[in-house]
């Protein structure tokens, strides 16, 4: 009786995903105007830290259940063939609970550089959250697109709200690069559908063992091709990364923040798990995600190397992370699967935690171009720290998070017999470094010019913003044993 | 008395207590407690006549072998107490307890004579440990041990310019590190590392390598060539007690001790064997090049100090000829080395502390002024010539002797050699003592590098201290009585001490070579008269030898260090290094310069691209896409 009811619950926390998004965003658009100046913010962060909650407790119930997935429906009865259906499991919940997070952080840093247009932001916000949710909880591929292109019509919206020239440029772009893949991705999925007469996971899965003739396979991998392209260019993976960069320096930091942060792992890294999820009997595309990866890290890290703008360097180092995450993901092990989606939330809070720092500069110094700054450290302790901890954490330093979801990600790959690969990872992780080190050296450390002399600490939310992801960054990593093991004590991996 | 002290040593870890750890433990109180001069000179008398007394009392009695469990079973205290050992203890014993009674006087006011002392009785103990040691590795410890030591009596007075100490340290390493390899190859062959139970190895293949390893390390410690050329340097920069007691007597010792006992108990080491030759020729070599240098030297102690490692040759070729009269006549001429050579570094440093100088330009006419140190000089340096009946007259018979019955070749570079020394010795003799006093009357200039009794003037030179003459005067009068008194030390200590019955003793009894030698002797005397008269002073007299045709190339190479080992070891040393910094460089450019410009110039060429324009971006979306094609075809075909 007892299970039923908590199974009951998580259906019913579930359901708040898709609740919370649109209430806020009612509230929000009938407030009168004053009012909604000042408790905007205020709604968005609730929507955040409420998603948050709701993804922790759904979390635990899940596993307290022993259940891998439970599906629900919003109104509907499921039993009724063919009705929408929703399913968690514990990678949704741990994206859901990543996107939560990453709208903390955004909200937190608006709150100090997003002046004009707020009840829009926090509108625009709240789609770009019920998109990416309901990317991770549907349970089929036309579902997948729709969410997909929910989410990409806000950021494209959000990225060039403010009106200024850079980021209606970098907006236009991403606009149009989006369009070909939205093109690429409905020409895969009206050839998944020719061959299956279904879209929906379980029968994608099912059919895809069937076809044998050679007409029917070449369908499927055309179908694989435009929808790994599709889902590379909105992963921002090389050698579809061009649109990254400017659309992520152009934008606001509160939204560079969503963007870098979470968006394109939700809207790219979340359709190729699902790829590699329903085709892995198809080798060629464990392999040409691992080809994209790879490419990707040393890419994304030479050309993070040659900037001078901090965000753009952060912007690079995106996709270069993202290239480890695609890696993680071509291993096709759980493993593997394991170390993705520990780096997917790594990567959330040690980018979110760069963006931070980028917007506390911004505040504080009024530019991002490093070779301006340098000697920030004594005047800026607390974006030094938290600057620090993020890169530490990205290289992949112990016993900071990020040492150990590479550390999986290694291990799968040499496991799954990609050990070249797996030393490509490796190696790598030196370009990494080179270039962290040096937009810290740069801007944190050597001498202060004299202009910045009466430079102060950045402070109020972006101050705590900054604090909070430091603190994260270092207890995962202190902390991710102990993970490992409940993880493991639970049958989760 | 003496059996019961020797009991008392024998006795559970006695020995190692009173003959190891008692010096260093003298050393270290008088280094701590010893800044009275008084003081320090009873604490300094007091230990090193026990250390004599417990030596003495070995040597009295029966021997015996003791083993001390240490580290490990391999690894232990062996000690073996024999006549031999124990002769050699007494000796060291008898010859520290001399030189330090001098090294105190002239010490006496000088700030570091404490951690001079320090250094020389830690010594003393490595020596005794070394004497005493059956097991090869232990000795081993002990013998790296006086490395240290030696190392550190060189800093003394040079921590800024530490250029001699490393140079003692490099040659005398590389030659301590020959002996290890030595020993570790002799310790494989034989099976066992006790020196006692060694059954005699013979000298070929492997073996032959341990030998010439363990020998050449041996002799590199007694300052036979190779690795001499630290010693003249040294003669510069170290104090004067310190040439008495290391070139002079303990390295010596120890050295010759070591090749004794390689050639008499480790090795089957036999007469007219290639061996044996072949040390013969390092033993003549080291003759005859050190005593040309010694010849044009015009400072005392650089002079004595060549006569130092020439004196090496003829025990190395004495010992080398594997004769029985050889190695007898090799370690007696140790003996005498010891006694002569001390004493006329002590006549050295008496002249030294006197006028402030060493140099033979410098000083003069001394014969007055200093009596005793001359009589000290004049007996000392006949022996060291060979003139009967002084004791090196005899040695160097025996030697002659042994030489001849192997060779004619080595016997006339032995006789070449005592002629050059015999005329060096007059050289040095004639511009010290005779002539008029050449140092300025009353300049009262202090003298660089000196000490305090630097820059005396002329007229205040005098006689020096009893202190310093009575250990010069003994030395002498050893000289004299180990000469006629042959008997005592060659039958009495030595041939009984390696078990041999025949007697060397008494009047050489070949006349024919006594005639000769002392034809030899006089040819000098007339050489010395002849260069007189051509240079018109004493101080030059060798120098038609030294501006000779031909010669005058080869002096003036090896003044420049041409043939120092040392600096030939440095340039092979510098070259190596250089192809390692050429190597290093190159892997340095590749992660430097290579890698640097390889990421910078692809990141480069990567941004260009990456140029902003929307129709690339487009393009570049679009080969991505044929891209990842290609990889599935790739993949496909791979596949059937």
């Amino acid at each position: 009786m007892r299970v039923i009811a908590n199974i009951q619950m998580v259906a019913n926390i579930a359901v708040l995903f898709f609740v919370i998004p649109l209430a806020i965003i009612a509230v929000n658009t009938l407030l009168p105007k004053k009012l909604a100046g000042r408790v905007s913010f205020y709604l968005g962060g609730f929507a955040g830290i409420m998603q948050a909650a709701a993804a922790a407790a759904d979390f635990f119930l899940l596993s307290a259940n022993r259940l891998h997935e439970y599906e629900f429906s919003l109104l509907w009865d499921l039993s009724i063939e063919g009705s929408e259906r929703f399913s968690v499991d514990s990678l949704s919940l741990v994206m859901l609970f990543c996107i939560g997070m990453v709208t903390i952080v955004s909200v937190l840093v608006a709150k100090q550089t997003v002046h004009d247009r707020k009840r829009a932001y926090v509108n625009l916000l709240m789609t770009l959250i019920l998109g990416m949710n309901g990317m991770v909880l549907v349970t089929d591929l036309f579902s997948l697109y729709v969410f997909l292109e929910v989410v990409g019509l806000s950021s494209f919206i959000l990225i060039a709200m403010f009106k200024t020239d850079t980021g209606l440029e970098g907006a236009f772009k991403y606009l149009v690069m989006s369009v070909m893949a939205t093109v690429f991705m409905l020409t895969g999925l009206a050839f998944i559908f020719m061959q299956t007469g279904s879209l929906q996971y379980k029968h994608v899965g099912m059919n895809v063992l069937r076809f044998q003739s050679h007409s029917q396979s070449v369908l499927i991998y055309a179908a694989l091709i435009l929808l790994i392209s599709g889902f590379a260019i909105k992963t921002g993976a090389v050698p579809f990364h061009s649109w990254l960069p400017d659309a992520h320096q152009s934008a606001n930091t509160a939204i560079s923040i969503l963007l870098s942060g979470i968006v394109i792992k939700v809207a790219g890294i979340y359709g190729f798990i699902v790829l590699v999820d329903l085709f892995n009997e198809v080798p060629a595309i464990n392999m040409t995600v691992a080809v994209i990866g790879t490419v990707s890290i040393i890419t994304g890290a030479l050309l993070a190397m040659q900037q001078n703008h901090f965000k753009r360097i952060v912007a690079y180092s995106s996709v270069s992370q993202v290239g480890y995450i695609l890696l993680g993901i071509s291993t096709g092990s759980t493993l593997g699967l394991l170390g993705t989606v520990v780096h997917i939330f790594n990567h959330a809070t040690f980018k979110s935690a760069l963006f931070s720092n980028a917007a506390a500069l911004h505040e504080q110094v009024g530019s991002l171009d490093i070779n301006e700054m340098g000697g920030l450290e004594k005047r800026m302790p607390v974006t030094a720290f938290s600057s620090v901890t993020a890169f530490l954490s990205t290289t992949g330093i112990p016993p900071f998070a990020g040492f150990w979801s590479k550390l999986l990600i290694i291990m799968a790959l040499w496991k799954s017999n990609m050990q070249v690969f797996a030393g490509i990872a490796l190696v790598a992780s030196i370009f990494t470094a080179a270039y962290f080190l040096r937009i810290q050296k740069k801007v944190f450390f050597g001498k202060l010019p004299d202009k910045y002399e009466n430079l102060t600490e950045v402070k109020g939310t972006v101050k705590f913003a900054e604090i909070m992801l430091s603190v994260v960054t270092i207890l995962t990593g202190v902390f991710f044993p102990l993970a490992l093991l409940y993880l493991k004590g639970r049958g989760i991996i | 008395m003496l059996n019961s002290v020797a009991f008392f040593l024998m006795s559970g870890t006695n020995i190692i207590w009173f003959m190891i750890v008692f010096p260093a433990v003298a050393g270290t109180v008088v280094c701590l407690f010893g800044k009275n001069y008084a003081i320090r000179s009873v604490a300094v008398l007091l230990s090193s006549a026990f250390n004599l007394l417990f030596a003495v009392s070995l040597y009295a009695s029966e021997g015996f072998n003791a083993v001390f469990p240490f580290v490990s079973p391999r690894f232990d205290m062996a000690v073996s107490v024999y006549e031999l050992s124990s002769m050699f203890l007494v000796f060291a014993a008898a010859a520290f307890l001399i030189v330090c009674l001098y090294g105190i006087v002239f010490l006496k006011d000088e700030k570091y004579a404490g951690r001079f002392m320090l250094y020389m009785y830690i010594s003393l103990s490595m020596i005794n440990g070394a004497l005493l040691s059956d097991n090869l590795g232990v000795m081993l410890f002990f013998w790296e041990g006086l490395l240290c030591t030696l190392v550190g009596i060189l800093l003394i007075n040079n921590m800024e310019n530490p250029k001699t100490a490393v140079k003692a340290l490099a040659l005398s390493g590389t030659a301590d590190l020959l002996l290890m390899l030595g020993i570790i190859i002799t310790v494989y062959r034989a099976g066992t590392p006790y020196i006692s139970q060694v059954e005699k190895l013979p000298v070929a293949g492997v073996s032959a390598a341990g030998f010439v390893c363990m020998m050449l390390g041996a002799l590199g410690k007694a300052g036979c060539m190779p690795f001499h050329s630290w010693i003249p340097d040294a003669a510069k920069d170290a104090p004067t007690p310190f040439l008495a007691a290391f070139p002079g007597a303990l390295e010596k010792l120890l050295g010759i001790y070591l090749a004794v006992r390689i050639v008499v108990d480790i090795y089957d080491y036999k007469p007219g064997s290639k061996m044996s030759i072949a040390v013969m020729i390092l033993g003549t070599l080291t003759i005859v090049s050190a005593v040309a240098m010694a010849l044009i030297q015009k400072d005392m102690k650089r002079l004595l100090s060549y006569h130092a490692i020439s004196q090496v040759g003829y025990m190395v070729l004495g010992i080398g000829t594997a004769l029985p009269i050889g190695i007898v006549g090799g370690l007696f001429h140790m003996i005498n080395n010891v006694l002569y050579k001390s004493c006329l570094f002590m006549v050295a440093g008496s002249i030294e502390k006197q006028t402030g100088t060493t140099d033979l330009r410098k000083i003069g006419g001394l014969a007055k002024r200093m009596p005793v140190t001359m009589a000290c000089f004049t007996v000392s340096g006949l022996a060291i010539a060979g003139v009967p009946p002084f004791n090196g007259f005899f040695s160097k018979e025996l030697i002659f002797d042994a030489a001849l019955e192997s060779n004619m070749v080595f016997y006339m570079g032995a006789l070449a050699g005592a002629f050059m020394t015999a005329v060096s010795f007059l050289k040095m003799g004639r511009a010290a003592f005779a002539g008029e006093m050449k140092l300025p009357v009353d300049s009262g200039i202090q003298l660089p590098g000196q000490n305090k009794d630097a820059g005396k003037t002329g007229r205040n030179v005098g006689e020096s201290s009893l202190g310093m003459l009575v250990p010069m005067g003994f030395m002498a009068v050893m000289c004299v009585v180990f000469g006629i008194a042959n008997t005592l030390p060659l039958d009495k200590l030595l041939s009984s001490a390696l078990g041999i019955h025949e007697s060397f003793s008494g009047w050489p009894h070949s006349t024919m070579l006594v005639v000769i030698s002392i034809a030899v002797l006089l040819l000098a005397v007339c050489d010395h008269i002849y260069g007189f008269k051509k240079s018109g002073s004493a101080i030059n007299a060798a120098d038609h030898i030294h501006y000779a045709p031909g010669l005058r190339r080869i002096y003036h190479m090896a003044e420049e260090g041409l043939f120092d080992p040392y600096n030939l070891m440095m340039r092979g040393i510098e070259a190596f290094s250089g192809i390692c910094v050429r190597i290093e460089r190159g892997i340095a450019w590749i992660y430097d310069d290579a890698a640097v410009k390889l990421t910078d110039g692809t990141g480069n060429l990567l941004s260009r691209l990456n140029n902003g324009s929307l129709s690339r971006y487009l393009a570049t979306a679009i080969i991505g896409t044929a891209a990842v094609a290609l990889i599935f075809l790739a993949v496909l075909l791979q596949g059937r």
